[in-house]
């Protein structure tokens, strides 16, 4: 079972690495050059909504509410990041619950998936068929949301824990898959037979011996479980109901979805809502903004890792 | 993808039993340990409360002596067996409407994000690996990429600043001279806001496994067909698809299994619990959930969220057994 999946051999370089200089194959200037023109228009519009937010976040509101968005603002402000940021803010307890969770759920997944994977990639591992099929068949079939919801609420109780913002999202029989290939075409056979000669255990050598050269491979791991808990909603949604362990994603969508509600209806109930009250827009954005925040800055560091990583791990040449 | 150690000269010495081997293989479990318990946590203890779907599950309190005192499990084993009962309310003439259209959303929209994706994402690998400049090839990819990072919740909020009545949409519909679009209230424009969302977010993500597959062909081939004279577009379709092809019937397969599921997410969160569009954002995820979280019988949920797991794992046995068939070395299984 799955034993097919992911295995092969890895394509030898980077995927970005330079060509030869003469070359028959290399594209005619001018079809390159619609190429880089066409790739350069899609990118702007890629960058299109993140610019929004990011200057509209950063303009006055008055500027705002005279001009309208604008791609310059006429003025500039940072009152929005000093409300955000002050005493007594919703977002700070969010900001702490979203970060404990990631940093706990990226460090649990890297280690459970790095472990369980090295056994998978070893033939001497006799129950190596059974646990691959274990892990395997949670990607084909599962109990469904109803039975999920009443197992973590009634027998795990994890419900309006900080738990349950991590725990369910802490494995990946994914990744397992991925992972077990990696060790199996980038680590030389020889590596861990030596290993095993000079007297290391099979913990020692997956520690000092294994995991040390499987860097590209489980920085892809953390990347992908950071990025998946960071941006979680629906654990939040599902299992908490407390406001002391709402995670990020969850506080702003609350924000958003009641500021729509009341905008809607505000003809409907006159004089019971105070519109300026409301969080304004460049707050809005400003959330929105801090939301994204932290996790953009794990893609330079991670970079360097993860397409090596996905490309020896997911894909035979 | 093709199982290269079969192709192995000799068969591989059995390994014989010895203390060392006893000794490394209770060290492995305790390596699988920690997930084998997870699995068997978060994965495999739902499992059994499928049978939701076929009871009426009734909230009730062991008896002191019960050999659990967990009070889900004991009424789950106590409820009383209907059959089919609970099904039969999602095709009530009352609700057979709604049901059908929320199969039919979910699996329309399942397969234009497929169909889409594929192509969009095999296009774009293709390109970033013809360009010439592979300086920028990565500046492109590294940008095509960053949604990736971009959760659903803070695209709910670049299509509330865009689609609002005050928002940059009827701004410029102001600026024109135009009439303001009502978005959050009319059905017609959410697919393509669900599409361009899907296609902004996953593009880059998604061709990322073509571009390694792609680098990792033979050069020689494709000098081989140009020597021959095949151009571009015939370099790609008789080099380029056949070695992407297996890498796009595994993901395929994959996507087949989850038709009745959905990015619950993006649906739940881009129309921000507009009413008015529920006709075309809502998915058997969101009905399942909206049941859930409803004063509905739990059975009815159940009944629902049984009939995705079943279509999806049933859908994924006939697709992988077809292509096993025909190709037996790109099954999954």
């Amino acid at each position: 079972m799955a034993t097919s999946l992911g295995q092969g051999t890895a394509p030898t370089g980077n995927l970005f690495s330079r060509r030869p200089r003469r070359d028959m194959l290399a594209l005619s200037p001018t079809v390159n050059g619609v190429l880089n023109a066409l790739m350069i228009v899609c990118c702007l519009l890629t960058l299109m909504p993140i610019y929004v937010i990011i200057i509209s976040s950063l303009t006055s509101e008055a500027s705002l509410t005279a001009n309208g968005y604008r791609l310059w603002p006429e003025e500039f402000s940072g009152a929005a990041y000093t409300y955000l940021f002050s005493e007594g803010s919703i977002v700070i307890t969010a900001y702490r619950n979203t970060i404990i969770s990631t940093v706990a759920g990226t460090v649990l997944s890297v280690l459970m998936v790095g472990f369980y994977a090295y056994p998978l990639s070893r033939d001497n591992f006799k129950f190596r068929r059974f646990f691959t099929f274990y892990a395997f068949f949670t990607m084909l079939f599962g109990g469904g949301l109803v039975a999920y919801y009443m197992v973590m609420r009634q027998v795990l109780q994890i419900q309006n824990t900080i738990w349950a913002l991590f725990l369910p999202s802490a494995f990946s029989p994914f990744w397992v898959i991925v992972m077990r290939t990696f060790y199996k075409t980038n680590i030389p056979d020889e590596v861990i037979e030596s290993a095993r000669i000079d007297g290391a255990s099979e913990w020692r050598t997956l520690f000092q011996i294994v995991m040390p050269l499987a860097v590209p491979g489980l920085a892809t791991v953390a990347l992908f479980s950071a990025i998946g808990i960071w941006n979680n909603f629906f654990n939040c949604l599902l299992l908490i109901d407390e406001a002391a362990y709402y995670n990020l994603q969850f506080t702003i969508y609350t924000t958003l979805n009641n500021i729509r509600f009341l905008l809607e209806n505000a003809d409907k109930m006159q004089g019971l809502v105070n519109i300026s009250d409301l969080p304004s827009r460049t707050f809005r954005m400003a959330m929105a903004v801090v939301t994204v925040g932290p996790i953009i800055f794990a893609y330079p560091f991670f970079q360097r890792y993860f397409i090596r990583g996905l490309t020896m791990g997911a894909v035979k040449g | 993808m093709v199982a290269t150690s079969e192709a192995k000269p000799l068969p591989k010495r059995k390994p014989r039993w010895n203390r060392d081997r006893v000794y490394s293989n209770l060290s492995y479990l305790t390596m699988v340990l920690p997930g084998a318990i997870w699995l068997l946590l978060f994965s495999y203890l739902p499992m059994p409360g499928i049978v939701m779907a076929f009871k009426t599950y009734r909230l009730a309190r062991p008896p002191a002596d019960y050999w659990t005192q967990n009070k889900f499990i004991y009424s789950l084993i106590q409820s009383e067996w209907v059959g089919l009962k609970n099904f039969e309310y999602l095709v009530l003439p009352t609700n057979m409407a709604a049901t059908m259209l929320y199969i039919r959303n979910t699996v329309l929209y399942n397969l234009l994000f497929m169909v889409v994706g594929l192509v969009l994402s095999v296009t774009l690998a293709v390109i970033i690996f013809e360009l010439t400049n592979r300086f920028w090839a990565k500046v492109y990819h590294s940008i095509f990429f960053l949604p990736y990072f971009i959760s659903w919740i803070v695209v709910a909020y670049v299509v509330y600043a865009l689609a609002s009545s005050n928002g940059i949409v009827n701004s410029i519909m102001s600026y024109l001279g135009m009439a303001p679009l009502e978005i959050y209230k009319e059905t017609v424009y959410w697919p393509f806001i669900f599409l361009i969302a899907n296609i902004w977010k996953y593009t880059g993500n998604g061709s990322i496994i073509y571009l390694a597959t792609i680098t990792g062909i033979d050069r020689e081939l494709y000098e081989a067909a140009a020597i021959d004279g095949a151009g571009k577009w015939k370099q790609f379709l008789y080099v380029t698809l056949p070695h992407l092809i297996p890498v796009i019937v595994l993901l395929q397969i994959l996507a087949v299994g989850r038709i009745f599921g959905s990015d619950f997410t993006m649906f739940y969160s881009l129309p921000a619990g507009a009413a008015l569009v529920k006709d075309v954002t809502q998915t058997l995820d969101v009905y399942v959930y909206n049941m859930l979280r409803s004063n509905l019988p739990l059975g009815y949920p159940a009944a629902a969220s049984f009939l995705q797991s079943l279509v999806g794992f049933v859908l994924i046995l006939i697709t992988n057994y077809i292509v096993r068939r025909t190709r037996p070395e790109m099954a999954l299984f």
